[in-house]
């Protein structure tokens, strides 16, 4: 046709192109994906149905074709194209409604709802047609014959199973009731449906399509539809349909409003029980905007007091009910028609039939035939009208009593959303409603008088209907078999005893354009179903489907015997592995429970599963996850972390061989490792996972580093075993090391950081450092040290950083590393050389540890006499040096620049001013301390040679005392010194004289001999300190031979007797000593009490300072060095600190020798071992127990003394400045404050003599 | 799965708050949605309660915005509606009114009773056409910013579970009482026709 123009007629293009634009479109849609297919075929429908109507027969089937497609919304499409098409072109019905009747069966049901949807158009669309044929053809027959037939089939739909396809049969059925009866004059008509066809322009006298039939037919739709409506189980959704639907013919077709509002009323009464809550509340407020669409229509008159009573009850207020009910005027025409009428019905039927009037002339069937009487309402208002004047106060109470029993349990939802008290109970009004629900109610179950006399009326009415059927029909039923020749009875359709017209229609029904096979299928299927699997079997419920797999999976389990005796268990293993992992649930778990039941002997299958699972996800790369192989993992992992020991490495070689090891694998290993009965194989396992998986070896490695700071000492000592070996791997180096610096680097916070306490607690721990904290961050680095002397560096550093409690620790815990390193390493000598600030006890203790079994080497000492000449010149190194040195003198004095003696003797000789005495004194305590070097013979070369220097240095009587307390068998050769310092006029040297008195003191009686070769004014000043050392004296001397006694001069024994001559002379002094003397009894019981007293004390005191010794001695050195870095300007000198230390021990405990006993005995060592430390020690603390009485004994001064304890300021005040207070002369004590003269002894003895005894 | 996107409508009263916050949240996850109000105007809260900010649906959210930036800057930002609008224009340009718009849609979600009755009342009385049903579902949300929030995720969690049933109309009642079950929250449901 067109084609012939393609011949170069360029005018012709616009043509060609429209057609060869569907044929291009066409090609194209039969290729691409359904989006750009529907786009397509869109096209196509728009140019072939509305640009160029002249094409669309030209492409019907090849559009038809489509409807096979795989895609739903083609198929949909497809439906689409049918409706318009034929509504384009009514003949194209013809040919397509058996596509559409295909259509409506097909498998989806989406493509079944658009059918309906359709239908429910091309029904309309297929009546009028035939109504507007004025001759009928055997193909238009034909066609309609399958469109009553689908009409049918989709009625059926009202059963389906598919609640979307119910809801559109409803929706289908609701535009059937109104298409099969006529329009009236009060009839809602929406603008869009005016042209529609309606039973009104039926013809009564049509060739083939009969009113009266169709008639019926609506109505027995209806039927239907109120029928589908009361279902008990009907579902929220259809019933909100269905109620939409009823309103909608109520106000289309005012005949039926009866038969819908008695349908609303009884559903109201009757909602169905199976729907919840919501929905009751949902399908109420559906009804109440029905009610009130039906009551504002105009024919609503008669029943606006039942809907208003439905109204009221779904709570809706009376003034809305008002608003809404139609004002009276619109009903007056009304009136003329109910005036003779009866009854509702009656009245319907004759608006019906005077509407038919109006527009024909009246059909001869209708006028004839009973008023087509609604039976249900008329039973209802039977039997209500039976019940009302039954509904007495006595009835009613009964009836209330006796449905008690019946009450369920629970309320119901539906009646809890329905409830509304009554208001008008007991009004006649009231009774009339409830006698009215009763009939509901009881018509509904089938009993009643109404309904009786109904079906009585109906049977009658029947068999009247029958006969005049019969005879009013005949002759349209001649007409037609005469017309239409063929037994083809519209009626048959309808009434289904006809099978053989149906059969015979088979072969009349229009063929569906198809291209493929399936016609035959298709027109086979016209009546009968098809087979189809998915109608006949259920799909089974996942919990089904679940227990199924898990049994079938169990089965296969077990047959494990079986199997293997047939010898095909490798096929069973893979068969399992294969079925698990494919699919989800929890038969996996199953199967990892069955083999962990018996792993050893089911490792098999454990590989298989664990490879199988990495294979899907390898599979499924790169969108996998891991998940699934990773629970199959870490259950076998952690299966076998938890079973007791096994032996056969099973643990190892599922790591081992694992393609990857997840994190939670790697956590398991871990708590593997944590074992500590599994704590080697453990790590061996993680040695190995390290050295053979290069790709995340770090990964491993740090959980073995991890592991280094373990709680558990063996679980820690083995992993530092295995770090150590990795050290020595050059590619694992680097990250050990840093991890442990890092880990060391933590001692610089201020407090643990969180890390130290493991993952649980990530809070920021604010708890101080604890020795156990802090050996966890040194516990790998200490373990490399040996190894890498080069790190001692950092340690260094992270020790000047660190608190005093972290340095204390810190040099308790690298004893055993320091030794190891030797001092001949490198590192550590030139850590010693450059000795960082703030790093000087460090050193110190490194010194100290290096030296103190071994000599040490000339490089060391070396290095710290440069150190202490060039660097800093602290005494605390020579002190080390003293440590260093006294050993080596003995060993090897040519390497020793010095011996042990004329170290002390240097000591003695340090400048006070350069050095604070504290350090020079714990220095001479070193070397006492070292009393194998410092042998008797010795300190008396030390104390000779000391003699006889001028002038005398201050420490000189302290060392005596000292070496006496050490020797007592010296006594003899100090009572030589002690008469050679007389010579040596010691009293001009304040302190030394103290040290002088005190040793007399403590050497008595020996000692009279020295005294007594005092000059007088000396002697008193001895006296003028120790008064009770007179009383002896005297007493000594008087046991002299007079000949001996001539010797003595009499200046002195007139210092000897001068307290008696005081007492007696002077009234001062006697004054001054009157009330001493007057208490003296008293207070020297008090006195007796308080030093026994305080020597406990003071033993407890020893006692707990020889346990603190340790923590005492780190701290002093702390405070020292903090004042060195002058951080803390206020913080006492050393000195000072010691003098407070001392005033305060003095306060609390009088003892201050003892305590400065006790603080001397200190070494400066803050020993690793304090026990080999303490036990040598202990001797001095009985020492000065046995010498507390002495001790204590010059002290009554004190007692006297109103408040001595209670002014430490003025006290420790002249501890600042010895030398000064010092020089106050003894002598004036009588204008001194006594306080000061107390002060004196302890002061002096604090700088001057401290820890003598 | 449905043959096609569920075609999605969120609706409240004035289509600023709860609507806009479903709308935009659903079009974030790949929904056609669209949002209405009910109303017959657009109310917007003002100084008092007494005295709304009332405009119809032809203003603008940009023209609100700057009306309400004109008015008091700091009340308007400071109850978040400025910030509202602002969130509004970038989705559409102004609210529109449910009971103009002629589209058919799938799905109407709600988000209190009154719009769920005028929505209801509005589909029944146009006139039926298609017969295409539309499900009408009401979520009953505050009118507050933190509500329309949650009320959104839930209209969104919704909306989701619908577009992955097979067999939407079949599924969607036993759905709803799940949903319901879960968020302890009745929602009215119906179903309207086109």
């Amino acid at each position: 046709m067109e084609f012939s123009a393609e011949d170069g007629d360029t005018h012709n293009v616009i043509d060609m192109t429209t057609s060869e634009k569907v044929v291009d479109l066409l090609n194209q849609a039969a290729l691409i994906p359904t989006d750009a297919k529907l786009a397509v075929l869109k096209q196509v429908q728009e140019l072939i149905i509305n640009k160029d109507p002249s094409l669309l027969d030209n492409f019907l089937d090849e559009m038809i074709a489509f409807q096979t497609d795989k895609s739903i919304e083609v198929r949909k499409f497809v439906i689409g194209f049918i409706e318009e098409a034929c509504k384009r072109d009514n003949e194209l019905l013809l040919r397509l409604i058996a596509n559409l009747n295909m259509l409506l069966k097909d498998d989806s049901v989406n493509v079944v709802k658009k059918a309906i949807l359709t239908l429910t158009q091309m029904y309309k669309v297929t009546l009028q047609w035939l109504v507007r044929a004025k001759a009928v053809s055997d193909m238009q027959e034909a066609c309609w014959e399958m469109v009553t037939q689908m009409k049918g089939d989709v009625l059926a739909l009202l059963d389906s199973e598919n609640d979307g396809v119910r809801t559109h049969a409803i929706k289908f059925t609701e535009s059937l009731i109104v298409t099969l009866s006529p329009r009236v004059v009060d009839s809602d008509v929406p603008k869009r449906q005016e042209s529609d066809i309606t039973l009104d322009k039926v013809p009564k006298d049509h060739t083939y399509i009969r009113y009266d039939v169709l008639c019926e037919e609506g109505k027995s739709a209806l039927d239907k539809l109120l029928k589908f409506m009361v279902h008990p189980a009907i579902s929220s959704i259809n019933l909100t349909t269905a109620l939409g639907s009823l309103a909608t013919i109520a106000r289309q077709r005012p005949m039926f409003m009866s038969k819908v509002v008695q349908a609303y009323e009884t559903l109201h009464a009757n909602l169905p029980p199976t729907l919840a809550k919501s929905q009751v509340s949902s399908v109420r407020k559906n009804l109440k905007l029905h009610l009130v669409a039906v009551l504002k229509h105009p024919s609503s008159l008669e029943f606006q007091g039942q809907i208003s009573t439905l109204l009221l009850d779904l709570g809706m207020p009376q003034s809305e009910i008002t608003r809404s009910t139609p004002p009276p005027r619109e009903h007056r025409k009304r009136p003329r028609h109910e005036q003779y009428t009866e009854g509702k019905k009656v009245k319907l039927e004759q608006t019906l039939m005077e509407d038919d009037e109006d527009k024909e002339e009246p059909a001869p069937l209708s006028a004839p035939k009973p008023a087509p009487v609604p039976v249900a309402q008329s039973a209802i208002d039977l039997t209500a009208d039976f019940l009302r004047p039954l509904l007495n106060a006595d009835n009613v109470a009964n009836l209330v009593l006796i449905s008690m029993v019946y009450l369920p349990d629970t309320m119901p939802a539906s009646f809890q959303a329905t409830y509304t008290p009554v208001e008008s109970a007991g009004t006649d009004a009231q009774i009339k409603h409830l006698a009215r629900l009763m009939a509901t109610q009881m018509t509904a179950a089938g009993i009643g008088p109404g309904l009786e006399e109904c079906k009585a009326r109906e049977n009658e009415a029947s068999k009247e209907g029958a006969n005049e059927d019969d005879m009013g029909s005949s002759d349209s039923l001649i007409k037609r078999k005469v017309m239409v020749g063929q037994a083809i009875s519209v009626v048959g359709g309808y009434s289904e005893k006809e099978k053989a017209p149906n059969l015979a229609a088979v072969k009349r029904l229009p063929e569906p354009i198809l291209p493929s096979a399936q016609t035959k299928l298709a027109g086979l299927t016209g009546r009968k179903k098809v087979f189809r699997l998915a109608d006949v079997i259920q799909p089974l419920s996942e919990t089904q489907i679940e227990r199924l797999t898990s049994k079938t999976i169990k089965r296969i389990l077990h047959s494990e015997k079986t199997i293997t005796q047939s010898g095909m268990s490798h096929v069973r293993v893979k068969l399992l592995s294969k079925l698990v992992t494919q699919f989800e649930g929890i038969m996996k778990e199953d199967v990892l429970h069955f083999i962990l039941e018996d792993i050893r002997s089911r490792s098999e299958l454990a590989f298989s599963l664990l490879y199988q699972e990495y294979n899907t996800y390898l599979s499924q790369l790169p969108s996998g996850l891991l998940d699934s192989y990773d629970q199959c993992l870490y259950t076998l992992l952690s299966g076998l972390q938890e079973k007791p020991e096994q032996k056969d490495g099973l643990f190892t070689k599922l790591v081992l061989e694992a393609p990857i090891i997840t994190e939670s694998a790697l956590e398991v290993i871990r708590r593997y490792c944590e074992d500590e009965s599994r704590v080697y194989l453990g790590m061996t396992t993680l040695k190995e996972l390290i050295v053979k998986r290069p790709s995340r070896q770090f990964q491993y490695l740090h959980v073995l580093l991890d592991l280094s700071s373990h709680e558990k000492e063996k679980v820690r000592s083995t992993a530092l075993a295995f770090l150590k070996r990795m050290y020595e791997k050059d590619h694992l180096r680097d990250y050990i090391e840093k991890f442990a610096l890092n880990y060391m680097q933590l001692l610089v916070h201020p407090n643990p950081p969180s890390l130290l306490f493991g993952a649980d607690k990530d809070t920021e721990v604010a708890s101080p450092w604890t020795e156990e904290t802090v050996r966890q961050c040194l516990f790998l680095y200490l373990s490399l040290l040996p190894l890498n002397h080069k790190l001692v560096h950092e340690l260094a550093s992270v020790y000047t950083e660190a608190i005093a409690d972290i340095k204390r620790s810190v040099l308790r815990a690298i004893e055993l590393p320091i030794r190891g390193m030797g001092m001949n390493s490198p590192e550590l000598l030139l850590l010693v050389e450059n000795c960082p600030k703030g790093a000087e006890t460090l050193v110190t203790r490194c010194l100290h540890i290096l030296t103190d079994k071994v000599p040490p080497s000339p490089e060391l000492v070396e290095r710290v006499r440069d150190l202490y000449h060039k660097r800093v010149p602290d005494v605390r190194f020579l002190r080390v040096c003293v440590c260093v040195c006294g050993p080596s003198g003995e060993g090897s004095s040519s390497v020793s620049p010095l011996t042990p003696g004329d170290l002390l003797i240097a000591l003695h000789n340090i400048d006070s001013i350069k050095c604070d005495m504290k350090s020079i004194i714990k220095a001479t305590n070193l070397c006492f301390g070292e009393k194998n070097v410092y042998t008797s013979e010795v300190l008396a070369v030390v104390m000779q040679q000391l003699m006889e220097q001028s002038p005398l240095p201050i420490l000189l009587m302290r060392t005596v005392i000292q070496s006496l307390t050490m020797y007592p068998r010296l006594c003899g050769f100090v009572m030589n010194i002690l008469a050679r310092l007389i010579v040596k006029q010691v009293w001009k040297y304040p302190k030394v004289w103290e040290g002088f008195v005190k040793c007399c003191q403590r050497t008595k009686p020996q000692s009279y001999s020295v005294l007594l070769q005092l000059p007088h004014t000396q002697l008193a000043s001895v006296f003028e300190r120790c008064p009770e050392m007179r009383e002896p004296l005297l007493h000594h001397v008087r046991s002299f031979t007079p000949h001996q006694q001539a010797h003595i001069p009499a200046s002195v024994m007139a210092v000897l007797e001068a307290s008696k001559k005081a007492e007696a002379k002077p009234a001062e002094p006697v004054k001054k000593d009157a009330p001493h003397a007057e208490r003296a009894p008293l207070l020297a019981a008090a006195e007796q009490a308080q030093a026994q007293a305080r020597q406990q004390e003071t033993r407890t005191v020893a006692t707990h300072l020889v346990e603190e010794r340790e923590v005492a001695a780190v701290e002093e050195e702390e405070e020292a060095e903090e004042e060195e870095q002058q951080q803390e300007e206020e913080q006492e000198q050393p000195m000072e600190q010691e003098q407070a230390d001392l005033v305060r021990c003095e306060e609390t405990v009088k003892v201050p020798l003892e305590v400065e006993m006790a603080r001397g005995d200190e070494t400066p060592e803050p020993e690793g071992e304090p026990e080999p430390k303490a036990e040598p020690k202990p001797d001095p603390v009985p020492v000065p127990e046995s010498e507390l009485e002495q001790q204590a004994e010059p002290e009554p001064d004190v007692q006297p003394h109103p408040e001595p304890q209670a002014s430490p300021k003025p006290e420790a005040e002249p501890a600042e400045e010895p030398m000064e207070t010092s020089e106050a002369p003894p002598s004036d004590s009588q204008e001194t404050p006594k306080e000061d003269e107390d002060q004196d002894p302890v002061q002096d003895i604090g700088s001057g003599c401290e820890g003598a005894e | 799965m449905p043959s096609h996107p569920l075609r999605v409508a969120v609706v409240c009263s004035s289509n600023q708050n709860r609507s806009m916050e479903a709308h935009n949240i659903l079009s974030k996850r790949g929904f056609e949605v669209r949002s209405f109000g009910t109303g017959s105007h657009v109310k917007l809260p003002g100084p008092a309660p007494d005295k709304p900010n009332v405009y119809d649906f032809k203003t603008t959210y940009e023209q609100m915005y700057n009306d309400l930036v004109r008015k008091d800057k700091e009340l308007y930002t400071q109850n978040g509606i400025l910030h509202m609008l602002d969130r509004n224009k970038r989705i559409k340009s102004k609210p529109e009114r449910f009971q103009s718009c002629k589209d058919n849609f799938d799905l109407v979600i709600t988000c209190e009773e009154r719009v769920y009755d005028q929505v209801l009342e509005d589909l029944n009385s146009r006139e039926q056409e298609t017969m295409q049903p539309v499900h009408v579902i009401n979520v009953d949300i505050q009118d507050n910013h933190e509500e329309a929030t949650l009320g959104a995720f839930l209209i969104c969690e919704l909306c989701q579970c619908i577009q992955h049933t097979d067999d939407m109309e079949n599924e969607i009642d036993e759905l709803l009482q799940e949903f319901e079950d879960k968020s302890s929250r009745a929602f009215l449901h119906t179903v309207c026709f086109y």
